[in-house]
């Protein structure tokens, strides 16, 4: 029994030893090998507005460079409507944290709506976004044949009576700006949203509102019809396609902070900080696609200018989106039907 | 901009060339646009993916031909077993499945086919000579015309509710508060949505469609042997000469087919519009002008023609902001839009000064779509009309399966299955208290829209309401708006004045006698 207890113990001492890594593997090792070869299937990404906007054009410009360093395609799924809250209500909690599941989102309008609406999820311990992919500032504009001519007309026009500012949303960067500059100068700006880029162009067309304000790169795509009067932001990275408009804070010498639009690719932190080589390797490839020859030549067929790609990664994407969730609880009670 | 014959010409020769793929093109779209839940919209994402993989002439080719058609074949389950395909096919039932329920189904679908193709084809081919001057043309209805607009689609409601006023406007009452669940148009805060994240978006208008219509109609099938009430069933063979009779109608209403078109090509010009609207918007105006409006809803060809010319003429009218500005009409626009860009084309009105051949192209290939419809679909009007005398023990399992799919297909929801059931049994309980299922239709499609121009355009007139009154083609949208209400009732009046005067003298007479 002595032997037997000596071997026994020997036996299991020695059996652990060799058993450890033997019983650690299927822990241990899946999770190497997945990283390894992850991304092993089609990548599903959830897009908070319509299909035919600039989120899928750039989404698809961006993928048929990203495509080709992962192996892997995209499908696309759209939820447009309440300002992107479906989206985001869908991917963050209805879709599996697995990093096959991303979303294309614009952090700008949607971080405002964020703060807003208060939903049920919280940023960033729900996700994260991990590649910013442009920068789009806010801008005032005007169809080309409109009676003004510079943003000081427009202000002294707004100080005399609200002027109709057709806007995508209530809620949104360039909204806030308008909001911001009417308190700054003493002048008022109607605001009227058309739920979409699109209309919101038309609605200045037609003559419905009296100037809009939208992100610049749409504008300056239809440079036939519509003239920037001032940008949102400390430098107008598109002065030569924009007349040298002037910035707001240039003009009127105040310090509005710079109010842009960005898209950025997101992905559940769940999975991101669990995975960090996978997600090191979604993260690293989608920022070589972005830098890539093919990505700026099928961003350029977009019609959008290419001054206004611009990379951020993580800490970037993450400050950015903070910055925007301050600024929107500041105009809280104009931005929300509570207000 | 200007008019050029010979690239006109060129691009017919073209799109002979493309009949290969504009043929099966538009039979997929037909089939697709039968089955209610199967938009083009929803068609052309799935198969992006392979229209970015064709040519540019192909890939425009085939989503023009499958747009143009889908519009086509909801028409035919909203005829034959009083289910529409689509929105834009909803106002067809009225007058649809009455004519198939007096044992002319056949005649019906001519109808409706006559009037699609011929509608869609008087449009495009407009729309091709007249492009540098319907560019501007949605820039005129702004918000405030748009309320009107909408005001004529609903005021459709009290036609509708005529011989029952009180259950008619309950009816459509009951609709507009279904259709104001969803968030709002300002905040987009959620309101009357319970919770659910599917309701965010307003009730989603396929599901709505599907269950009022299609699964409660199954539940009356149940009720019987065949989808129609056995004595409208037709057991003769198929014949040529209902097919003739069909076209014969048309060409008696030929008028209807034209004006009716330009109205959706114009409703489709504005962004955001529909062929939903369209075709309520077209079957009021046709039954506004009508000798005989009281014919309408009880089976009468103008009836489908109206709403089938309208909802095609929106096909073209949707392209016109999307080449012209840059700015899709609609959601099947929209996607056309990404293939084009993809493709490196810059939209707007540099387009036609770039790449011709691409502007006017399109509408010549939905021109073809149009002509190749025609002469594929006549000849089954003849076989399709045969769908009635199915027994309901094989019919109504299969509708049931394919609607409940088309449900979950358009939003790939589960929760607008069980939506669409919940709508169904809303459906049943209407149809049996006769209460009209229609109405409250109108209520959910026109309801949000209606709401989003008032918003808009009390926002602009901040908070002032005369600004509804503010323009001069919205006043004369207005005027047309009385009219139409008070035009019909006259009328009536006048008939049963009439009838009283022959009753009274034909007493008379017989008194005298």
């Amino acid at each position: 029994m002595a032997s037997f207890d000596r071997l026994s113990r020997r036996a299991i001492l020695g059996g652990a030893l060799a058993a450890g890594p033997l019983l650690a593997a299927p822990f241990v090792l899946p999770r190497r090998a997945a990283a390894q070869a992850y991304p092993e299937r089609t990548f599903r990404v959830v897009i908070p507005t319509g299909q035919g906007g600039g989120a899928e054009r750039l989404a698809r410009a961006h993928d048929a460079a990203w495509s080709k360093l992962l192996g892997q395609n995209f499908e696309y799924e759209f939820f447009p409507g309440a300002g992107g809250q479906i989206g985001y209500e869908m991917f963050v909690n209805r879709r599996e944290p697995d990093g096959y599941n991303l979303l294309f989102g614009n952090m700008g309008p949607e971080m405002i709506m964020y703060a807003v609406q208060e939903p049920d999820y919280t940023f960033p311990d729900d996700y994260i976004y991990f590649c910013r992919t442009d920068i789009d500032d806010s801008a005032v504009f005007v169809r080309r044949d409109s009676e003004y001519e510079s943003i000081e007309q427009v202000v002294d026009a707004a100080k005399q009576n609200p002027l109709n500012t057709a806007v995508s949303r209530i809620p949104h960067p360039a909204s806030i700006g308008m909001l911001a500059l009417g308190e700054q100068t003493q002048s008022e700006f109607n605001l009227i949203p058309y739920g979409g880029g699109n209309p919101t162009q038309v609605a200045v067309l037609n003559g419905e509102a009296d100037i809009g304000a939208l992100p610049i790169a749409g504008i300056v795509a239809l440079s036939d019809q519509f003239r920037v009067l001032g940008v949102f932001s400390d430098r107008n990275i598109l002065a030569d396609k924009t007349e040298n408009a002037p910035t707001v804070n240039a003009v009127f010498g105040t310090s509005l902070p710079d109010l842009s639009s960005s898209r950025s690719w997101a992905v559940h932190t769940a999975w991101a900080d669990s995975n960090p080589d996978a997600f090191a390797k979604l993260a690293d490839t989608a920022k070589q696609a972005l830098e890539s020859d093919e990505f700026r030549a099928a961003y350029e067929k977009t019609g959008a200018p290419i001054e206004t790609i611009a990379f951020g990664d993580r800490e970037t994407c993450t400050t950015y989106a903070q910055n925007m969730i301050e600024l929107a609880n500041r105009y809280k009670s104009v931005l929300s039907a509570d207000g | 901009m200007a008019w050029d014959g010979g690239l006109y010409l060129d691009l017919f020769a073209h799109s002979l060339a493309l009949l290969w793929v504009i043929v099966p093109a538009v039979l997929f779209g037909i089939v697709i646009g039968a089955l209610p839940g199967f938009s083009a919209a929803n068609t052309l994402i799935i198969l992006l993916p392979l229209t970015l993989s064709m040519g540019l002439d192909v890939a425009l080719a085939f989503m023009t031909a499958v747009y143009a058609s889908t519009h086509l074949g909801g028409g035919i389950p909203a005829i034959l077993v009083n289910m529409p395909g689509d929105g834009g096919s909803a106002a067809t039932t009225l007058d649809g499945y009455p004519m198939t329920l007096k044992g002319q189904g056949q005649q019906a679908l001519v109808l409706c086919f006559v009037a699609s193709t011929v509608g869609g084809l008087v449009t495009s081919l407009a729309v091709v000579a007249l492009l540098p001057y319907l560019a501007p043309l949605g820039l005129y209805l702004r918000s405030v015309e748009m309320v009107v607009v909408m005001v004529f689609g609903l005021v459709l409601i009290a036609a509708i509710a005529s011989d029952d006023m009180l259950k008619g406007l309950i009816a459509g009452f009951f609709g507009l508060m279904l259709g104001l669940i969803g968030t709002d148009n300002i905040y987009s805060t959620p309101r009357a949505s319970f919770g659910f994240l599917e309701l965010y978006d307003g009730v989603p208008i396929i599901a709505a469609l599907i269950g009022l219509f299609a699964i409660a109609e199954t539940f009356s099938m149940i009720e019987r042997d065949t989808i129609v009430p056995e004595t409208a069933v037709d057991t003769s063979k198929p014949r040529w000469a209902d097919t003739i009779d069909g076209v014969r109608m048309c060409i008696k209403y030929w008028w209807q087919i034209v004006w009716t078109a330009f109205i959706g090509m114009l409703i489709g010009i504005v962004p955001g519009a529909g062929a939903t609207i369209a075709s309520f918007v077209g079957y009021q105006q046709s039954r506004m002008f009508s000798k005989t409006p009281e014919l309408y809803g009880t089976g009468h060809p103008p009836g489908i023609i109206a709403p089938e010319s309208a909802n095609n003429g929106v096909t073209s009218g949707t392209l016109v902001p999307l080449m012209a500005i840059g700015v899709p009409g609609g959601a099947t626009a929209a996607v056309m839009m990404v293939v084009l860009q993809y493709q490196g084309i810059v939209l707007g009105p540099r387009m036609f000064i770039e790449t011709p051949e691409l502007a006017y192209g399109v509408f010549i290939y939905m021109t073809m779509s149009y002509v190749v419809m025609l002469f594929t679909i006549l000849p089954l009007a003849r076989y399709m009309s045969k769908v009635v005398s199915m027994p309901t023990r094989i019919i109504v399992p299969l509708i049931i399966t394919l609607t409940i799919i088309g449900a979950f297909a358009n939003r790939e929801y589960m929760f607008d299955m069980g939506l669409a059931l919940a709508f169904a049994v809303l459906g049943y309980i209407a149809v049996k208290t006769n209460y009209h299922v229609i109405g409250i239709l109108i209520g959910v499609l026109l309801g949000p829209l209606f709401e989003q121009y008032l918003l808009r355009s009390l926002r602009i007139g901040q908070g002032d309401l005369t600004v509804l009154f503010s323009s001069t083609l919205g006043n004369v949208l207005w005027a047309m708006v009385a009219l139409s209400l008070i035009l019909p009732w006259l009328r009536s009046r006048q008939t049963r004045r009439a009838q009283d005067r022959d009753a009274s003298a034909e007493a008379g007479h017989g008194s005298l006698s």
